[in-house]
């Protein structure tokens, strides 16, 4: 049985250790608006931020081309960086790229890797707590809207999206419609149904991107 | 506190002006989110008090000199509409009952939010009150509470305010304008309701030591209602949306 929760409700009367909850004394309480499975002794926050991990995928907006450094604004309180010596064609300010977190310094600013820079294409903004849900298990939701739309999509942990060729335009309604339903279930049935109902004779021949 | 001659009777038989009871909340009504650029928002109509809150960060502290390299600092502004009275704010912005509101808000939020997660961000705070009807600094942190909640932001509590005051001899729940300009003492307390912490209490007027411990007690049973009323309005957008898909 799984119930909404809100900050400072009270999880269970044991010390639990999950990601968005704290402990106190013999009690454990949530502190952000999400649901708990009660069987499974987990919390999914339904509002939460992004926390830089090592090894998470990000879309960022190179901020400021440094000398040996690139600054990149991560749509998060916490900065990105790359070192300038890693990157093999100069970045400019203003570039979209796609890069992995390497670690995070002392100061929590995320160091990058391996960026890799998107031409073109629509960047979304949604809510970080919703990135699982439109990557899926096993990448099937992600994979299920590449199919469906024959547009180039790149998802970053930070809550960005980025849409390129296809159909852009039922592409960012799929997307949005992931993010506002991805605490119901039979979510991937309905996203399949509305990708093939909006799938016409005329579909255009997607460009290469 | 304020009266003298033109002093008005604010308790006849045994019921206030608006007929409600000595400790009874106006009607309350609270909806989570609704400003698209926000991080978070709410809005509350409290009596005829309309609160609008937006909460947006946590981003990098601006100016520079105001970061904090160990936790977020929390920027909060409270402000009445030009329009959102009978009388007096006839000019909005920072006045010095403003400047004192947004600094009481601000520490409310200082010791439920998590802010040592996010050293040199800062969070904004907003509330606008869009229509007046005294108890306006408990309206704008029960909303801004809510408001914090949808933002996502790590918080240990959600607080609730709610005012207690005299009038008469009789101590008065959650006062309006008109008993909040006439009463012989008015008591704006915050509360988190997991701890229990008291996290502002202001008073203004005069009342006994027992008379403040009576009045807590008011407000904690009062505030049982408005917390509901916050988790409710918190839990209501994505029930609706549970409820079209359920089978």
């Amino acid at each position: 049985m799984s119930r909404i929760v809100v900050p400072g409700e009270i999880l269970a009367e044991k010390p639990l250790r999950m990601p968005n909850a704290l402990t106190e004394g013999s009690r454990t309480f949530s502190t952000v608006l999400g649901i708990y499975d009660e069987a499974k002794g987990a919390l999914t926050a339904l509002e939460g931020l992004w926390y830089p991990r090592r090894g998470d995928i990000v879309i960022g907006i190179v901020e400021e081309a440094r000398l040996n450094s690139y600054n990149v604004e991560l749509n998060s309180p916490f900065k990105g960086i790359i070192i300038a010596k890693f990157v093999e064609t100069r970045l400019q300010r203003g570039d979209v790229i796609e890069a992995e977190v390497k670690e995070l310094d002392e100061t929590r600013t995320a160091v990058l890797m391996r960026p890799k820079k998107l031409f073109g294409g629509k960047v979304l903004d949604v809510k970080p707590s919703k990135i699982p849900r439109i990557i899926g298990r096993s990448n099937t939701m992600l994979q299920q809207i590449r199919d469906g739309t024959k547009s180039s999509v790149m998802v970053g942990m930070n809550g960005r999206v980025w849409i390129k060729g296809g159909n852009i335009a039922l592409a960012t309604e799929t997307i949005l419609k992931i993010s506002e339903e991805a605490h119901t279930s039979g979510l991937t049935e309905r996203v399949k149904a509305m990708l093939e109902k909006s799938r016409g004779p005329e579909e255009r021949i997607p460009e290469e991107g | 506190m304020g009266g003298g001659a033109n002093k008005p009777e604010l308790i006849v038989n045994g019921k206030r002006l608006d007929g409600r009871g000595f400790d009874e909340l106006r009607p309350i009504k609270i909806v989570a989110g609704g400003l698209k650029n926000a991080a978070g928002s709410a809005y509350l109509e409290w009596g005829n008090n309309k609160v609008l809150a937006a909460v947006y960060g946590p981003k990098e502290a601006l100016p520079k000199h105001t970061q904090d390299p160990e936790k977020a600092v929390i920027k909060c502004r409270y402000a009445m509409a030009p329009f959102s009275s009978l009388e007096e704010h006839n000019r909005s912005g920072p006045n010095r009952r403003a400047i004192e509101i947004s600094k009481v808000t601000k520490e409310v939020f200082e010791n439920v939010i998590m802010l040592e997660d996010f050293p040199g961000s800062e969070i904004d705070i907003y509330i606008e009150v869009l229509q007046s009807d005294g108890g306006t600094r408990a309206a704008g942190i029960t909303c801004a509470s809510v408001a914090l909640a949808m933002s996502g932001i790590p918080m240990t509590d959600l607080p609730y305010a709610v005012s207690v005051g005299k009038a008469n001899g009789h101590l008065i729940l959650d006062l309006n304008k008109s008993e909040d300009n006439f009463s012989d003492a008015d008591m704006p307390i915050a509360i988190g309701p997991r701890t229990g912490d008291i996290l502002l209490l202001q008073m203004d007027g005069d009342l006994s030591k027992e008379e403040v411990g009576r009045g807590l007690t008011m407000a904690k049973k009062a505030g049982e209602i408005v917390s509901k009323l916050q988790m409710d309005a918190l839990r209501a957008p994505y029930e609706k949306i549970l409820e079209r898909y359920k089978v």
